[in-house]
């Protein structure tokens, strides 16, 4: 599919695509700040999340308990004492989040009464979880273009990534293989076909890692304001109808869109997934918290839920 | 042609508009060009396209409105012309004109000289010859005439005020016919048949068989006459008529008096479809008596005017009396209640102190409709011959009973009488008064209410006998006849059984009496018309006095206005115009119609003709206006189809438009904002800078160098004054004197360059208020080693001469070189002089008032203020040369004699002059005495 794209470019696109590099890398700033100031005000509700758990890290001594398995004692520390001692290390539950901003062309869509256009919200939902996670001791990448990493400026490495980024954008993330314990945020429009669609959520599903599927969306995109004779262009060239009269189609659009998404919602149902709607006339902050929420939720139930499938795994 | 006076110049283009229907089917066939939206959940689209099947059409109304354009410029095209002239056949040929120009024809008269206007036009830009026939100039020979001639002569032609007798013009049309074989008749006609039309319709058709002749008539207002003016016993009734029924249905007529003045109007309403209807005028008798003349308002035509002369007046009644003892008590004879009753609706006429006989012939001589005889006897002998004859001419003889008639009379009375009266409620008598029971049905007292006070006392009685009771028209109680009646001839004799004075009964006394009278003279009124040989034979013949015109107005009569018989009636003749004939006591009205005349329309169908209507405006191209209304909705088509393709959002990127519009009304908001606060806020920010520190200012010269000098120079002084003084002053800053405002500086430092400009007026005013208001000005020539030598050298220097310039034009004091022992020597450093890069100027000072008094004193006082501060130090070392540094410290200038403390000394005085405009003269205080003398004294 790439690699049809690629064919496909031709000069207008290339010139198209630098320039809207730029006015991408000019809105950039912009963006940064305003996900650190949503990503504060998220971050400031936060409760730290520190507890033993699997993970890395030491986090503490502790009695042996009988019954545990005998190979948990840390016979280095038990050496010291009269008492058995077991070395438990910090939770880390989700070791990698990788977050997908969509910044393909369609994305540059914003209806006449909007500000932001769809690649606005998706970047500043991008950097701000990025930065909420990082804060909450998460390593956040980007898939095709950062490695995860738990860096503090993890919001400036995104954005200088995606700027610097030349390689063509597309609408749905790369096929890559998340960590199990990986979770995966998927912020785009998500008008691709539905086959696609299927595709990608049952490729970064394949190695057991759970995720998110927000589709963002402009007001326009589902009231279809629109009447009179309209000609509609696909912008990504994917080809163009004409509506004698749009405002008779706004039904049949409505319905396609919700069968449209009850396709993907199947999808990740089936696997466990979430899937959110977001438009940008709401508040970027909302979806950020609930997302938030739904990466916590997503982690506990989802351990809950998944363990003894995993333990079925293991064992 | 179509109802509607619209031609076209192409007729044939028209047929374009059958085009319509497939333009109609091709602009349905090609909608408008879609708007392009970019919107990425197209692909959603895609799934719909194949279910929804709607046909791209264009709208109806635009479809419409491209239909109207098409049509409308097919229609421009064709070249449609709104009241096209008037169709003339062939070209070359001489035209002849008939002209109806009677009175029906004087209310439209304009329109019809326009059109006659119009048609000669055409005949001269065609070079024809034209003959103009006046349908009223029977005896003119019809010749042809060149255009202009002819309209100069159409314009002379002015309606005439009789009705035409076309018929006469027959023999003239017919001999210029026979001259000019090839003539083209058009005929102007009014459509009114009063006369001899029928003839000459039909006279006409013979003689223009195979010619194509033209009547224009129709298209103007229909004329309106009045005619049969009657004054009946309740109103004055005249009848309207119009020509046709279509034209307007409502109108007024108005009523004149013989002056002129305006008596009372009249509305009129013709019924749809009728062509006659009545006016009434409801006025008292005496008012309607006083009309003599009735129009139709706004209908200028003499036939709209009805003239009336005394046969419609109030009837002149003749009364005498038997009794010419009666004269001795005037107010109970007969006379004086008869002509009491009849005053207020009849002429009355009193035969005084004249036999009977006398004043019967007098009377019927002066053709009156109706005598009185009160008590007469016996009218007797010649004079009963003619009472008859009169009498059976329309005369109406009333007759009141009396002594003398009791006594025995003629047999002009209706019935039969008794010899002797009849006394009823007398001391001899069995009855009572008897009272007036009943007025007869066949008589004129018929619908009168009965009084009931009338009583009856005396009476004539009639002799019973057959017919008795028809005669009777009013009957007392016991059936006895009070008044009775006979016709003779075409009169009528009535009479009264008592008397008319209130002797035999209360009956004069009472209002039925007058009534009575009233519907008798009415009587009179009907039958007034007829009149007797004699009074024909007296008056024959009557000239005419004032005549009408035929648009209805009054004037001379003109010269072939003939006098007319004394009672004529009929309608007005070319002979006898409309109009008042006679003396002006007795002026007899000759009207337009006669009573009996109708309107009746032309009838053309003999004639064969074409039918024009009357154009009333002018012709209108209606090609411009047509083109510019499809040109209007070409553009509205344009930006119909430029709002469907997406408008303006099409022009500029969303974004973009917001802020083109933002920016242009945010340049609108700029633009409408008063300039002046730009220089407010300027003036404002100076303000604040000068005024949060104390400054030193200099005076901009416009000279750079100098300016650069001053600017370093101050500045210099500034950081000397921070070393030095308490005074710690901001930057020293530049100073416009014709802008800036002054009074924020203490000290504002004046380098005089000699070439400079003399500051204009309202600088210098600026400057001597600051002056006058406390400031000080430092003069500084700065050109001491320039000043001839000599003494007073200095003052002729280059530089002075300038400083003068501007002085002069400065309200100065005294001035005088600094005294040594002036304050400003004292106010920071003790100073001998004030040198500045030279040290030969003298430096000017106000001059201290020096008091006489005082003088020996002045070795004690080392000091000496005066109350003020020097409005202006002048000076020529060029103080600000000295105390310029350049920005490493060093000094910009050098010194001219180049003492090693000069610079030192001249920041002194440069210090000292700071001082004293800060602090004023208080080191000139006494206390400060002792330790100056003593400090003076080292």
């Amino acid at each position: 599919m790439a690699d049809d794209a690629t064919q496909q470019h031709d000069r207008g696109a290339v010139t198209r695509a630098v320039g809207e590099g730029r006015s991408l890398a000019a809105s950039m700033p912009r963006l940064i700040l305003e996900a650190r100031r949503i990503a504060a005000s998220v971050i400031h509700g936060l409760h730290g999340r520190r507890r033993a758990g699997t993970g890395e890290n030491f986090w503490q001594y502790r009695r042996f308990v009988s019954g545990e398995a005998a190979t948990r004692v840390d016979w280095r520390r038990s050496a010291r004492d009269d008492h058995l001692y077991v070395r438990e290390q910090e939770w880390e539950a989700a070791h990698t989040i990788w977050i997908w901003p969509d910044r393909s062309v369609s994305m540059a869509f914003s209806s006449p009464l909007m500000r932001e256009t769809k690649l606005d919200r998706a970047l500043i939902l991008a950097l701000a979880l990025a930065e909420v996670l990082v804060e909450g001791g998460e390593r956040v990448g980007i898939p095709g273009l950062l490695r995860p990493t738990s860096s503090r400026n993890i919001v400036e490495k995104i954005a200088q990534a995606i700027v610097h980024d030349t390689s063509t954008r597309h609408s749905l993330p790369p096929a890559f293989a998340p960590s199990p314990l990986a979770e995966v945020i998927v912020l785009s429009d998500l008008w691709s076909p539905i086959a696609e669609v299927r595709q990608m959520i049952a490729q970064l599903s394949a190695s057991g890692a759970s995720g998110h599927v927000v589709q963002v969306v402009d007001p326009a995109e589902e009231t279809f304001p629109y009447g009179g004779r309209v000609e509609f262009v696909e912008p990504e060239g994917a080809g163009t109808v004409t509506a004698g009269r749009a405002e008779m189609w706004r039904g049949d659009y409505q319905a396609r869109v919700e069968r449209h998404r009850n396709e993907i919602r199947e999808e990740t149902d089936h696997l466990g997934w979430s899937f959110i709607v977001h438009r940008t006339d709401k508040a970027a902050a909302d979806l950020l918290l609930k997302l938030h929420g739904q990466l916590g939720i997503g982690r506990d139930i989802g351990i809950g839920r998944r363990t003894p499938k995993q333990s079925e795994q293991r064992t | 042609m179509m109802g509607l006076p619209l031609a076209f110049a192409q007729p044939l283009v028209l047929i374009g508009l059958i085009a319509l229907p497939a333009l109609w089917w091709l602009l349905r066939l090609i909608p408008p060009r879609p708007r392009r939206i970019s919107f990425p959940p197209t692909r959603m689209l895609f799934d719909i396209v194949p279910k929804e099947e709607t046909p791209a059409r264009t709208p109806w109304w635009l479809t419409l409105l491209r239909l109207t354009l098409a049509a409308l410029l097919i229609l421009a095209a064709a070249g449609p012309l709104w009241n096209p002239p008037i169709a003339t056949t062939q070209a070359k040929v001489p035209m002849a004109l008939l002209i109806d120009d009677g009175w029906s024809a004087a209310a439209s008269w304009d329109a019809r000289v326009r059109t006659i206007d119009d048609l000669i036009s055409r005949a001269e830009s065609d070079g024809r010859g034209v003959a103009l026939v006046p349908l009223s100039e029977t005896t003119r020979d019809i010749s042809l005439e060149t255009p202009g001639a002819a309209r100069v002569r159409a314009h002379q032609i002015v309606p005439k005020p009789h009705s035409l007798a076309r018929g006469d013009v027959l023999p003239a049309i017919k001999r210029f016919l026979a001259a000019t074989p090839t003539a083209e008749l058009i005929w102007l006609s009014d459509g009114v048949d009063v006369t001899q039309s029928p003839e000459f319709v039909a006279g006409l058709a013979g003689m223009t068989e195979g010619r194509t002749v033209t009547v224009i008539t129709g298209g103007l207002p229909s004329p309106r006459a009045l005619t049969a003016a009657e004054n009946a016993a309740s109103a004055l009734a005249v009848k309207v008529l119009r020509l046709s029924p279509d034209g307007s249905d409502a109108g007024v007529v108005r009523a004149f008096d013989l002056k002129g003045l305006s008596l009372g109007d009249t509305p009129f309403k013709f019924a749809s479809g009728q062509t006659e209807t009545e006016a009434q005028f409801d006025l008292p008798v005496e008012l309607r008596n006083d009309i003599t003349r009735l129009e139709i308002v706004s209908e200028h035509s003499s036939g709209s005017v009805q003239l009336l002369d005394k046969r419609w007046r109030r009837r002149t009644v003749g009364i005498m009396t038997g009794s010419t003892a009666d004269t001795a008590q005037p107010l109970l004879a007969s006379n004086y209640y008869l002509s009491r009753a009849l005053n207020p609706f009849a002429d009355v006429r009193i035969a005084e102190k004249s036999s009977p006989v006398d004043a019967v012939t007098r009377f019927i001589e002066q053709g009156v409709p109706m005598m009185i005889l009160a008590d007469v006897g016996n009218v007797s002998g010649e004079a009963r011959d003619k009472l008859l004859r009169w009498v059976e001419t329309g005369g109406v003889l009333v007759r009141f009973a009396g002594p003398r008639l009791a006594s025995g009379g003629d047999d002009l009375v209706p019935v039969k009488l008794r010899r002797g009266g009849r006394i009823l409620g007398g001391s001899l008598s069995w009855d009572k008064p008897q009272q007036l029971a009943s007025f007869s049905r066949e008589g004129p007292f018929v619908g009168m209410p009965v009084p009931e006070d009338v009583t009856v006392t005396r009476q004539v009685l009639a002799e019973p006998e057959a017919g008795l009771g028809d005669r009777t028209w009013a009957a007392l109680a016991d059936g006895t006849p009070l008044v009775t009646a006979v016709k003779r001839g075409k009169g009528v004799i009535v009479l009264f059984h008592v008397t008319a004075d209130a002797r035999w009964s209360n009956l004069p006394l009472s209002g039925v009496f007058v009534d009575m009278l009233k519907r008798l003279v009415g009587l009179a009124g009907l039958v007034q018309q007829e009149t007797t040989p004699q009074q024909e034979a007296s008056r024959e013949f009557l000239p005419p006095t004032r005549i009408l015109n035929g648009f209805g107005a009054f004037g001379p009569p003109p010269v072939y206005a003939r006098p007319v018989a004394a009672n004529y009636t009929g309608r007005a003749k070319a002979d006898n115009p409309p109009g008042f004939y006679g003396p002006p006591e007795g002026l007899l009205a000759v009207n337009t119609l006669a009573p009996t005349d109708r309107l009746k329309p032309l009838d053309l169908a003999p004639l064969k003709a074409n039918i024009e209507p009357y154009r009333v405006g002018e012709p209108t191209d209606l090609r411009g206006p047509l083109f510019v209304i499809g040109l209007l909705l070409l553009v509205i088509d344009g930006l119909v189809v430029f709002w469907l393709s997406g408008g303006l959002t099409r022009l500029m990127p969303r974004r973009a438009s917001a802020a083109v519009v933002l920016f242009a009304l945010g340049t609108l908001a700029l633009a409408a904002l008063p300039t002046p606060s730009f220089a407010d806020q300027a003036s404002d920010q100076f303000a604040a800078k000068a005024t949060v520190e104390t400054h030193l200012a200099y005076v901009i010269t416009g000279d750079a160098e100098v300016d650069a000098v001053s600017k370093a120079g101050l500045t210099g002084l500034t950081l000397f004054l921070g070393q030095r003084t308490a005074l710690e002053a901001g930057e020293p800053m530049g100073l416009d004197i014709a802008k800036d405002e002054l009074s924020f500086f203490p000290l504002i430092y004046w380098p005089v360059a000699p070439g400079a400009p003399k500051p204009t007026a309202a600088a210098l005013a600026r400057i001597d208020a600051y002056m006058k208001q406390g400031g000080t000005v430092l003069f500084d020539t700065r050109d001491a080693v320039m000043a001839p030598p000599g003494p007073g050298g200095e003052n002729r220097s280059p530089g002075m001469v300038a400083l003068r310039g501007i002085l002069s034009s400065l309200d100065i004091p005294e001035l005088e070189p600094i005294p040594r022992d002036h304050v400003l020597a004292k106010t920071f450093y003790l100073l001998r002089d004030f040198p500045g890069r030279f040290n030969s100027g003298q430096l000017w000072v106000e001059a201290l008032q020096t008091d006489k008094g005082e003088e020996e004193d002045e070795t004690k006082r080392p000091a000496r203020g005066g109350d003020g501060v020097s409005s202006i130090i002048i000076t020529s070392n060029d103080l600000a040369g000295a105390w310029a540094q350049r920005p490493d410290g060093q000094p910009m200038l050098p010194l001219s004699p180049g003492e090693p403390r000069q610079r030192e000394f001249a920041f002194r005085a440069g210090v000292n002059i700071v001082m004293y405009t800060l602090t004023g003269n208080y080191k000139a205080d006494q206390v400060h005495v002792p330790a100056l003398i003593e400090r003076l004294g080292q």
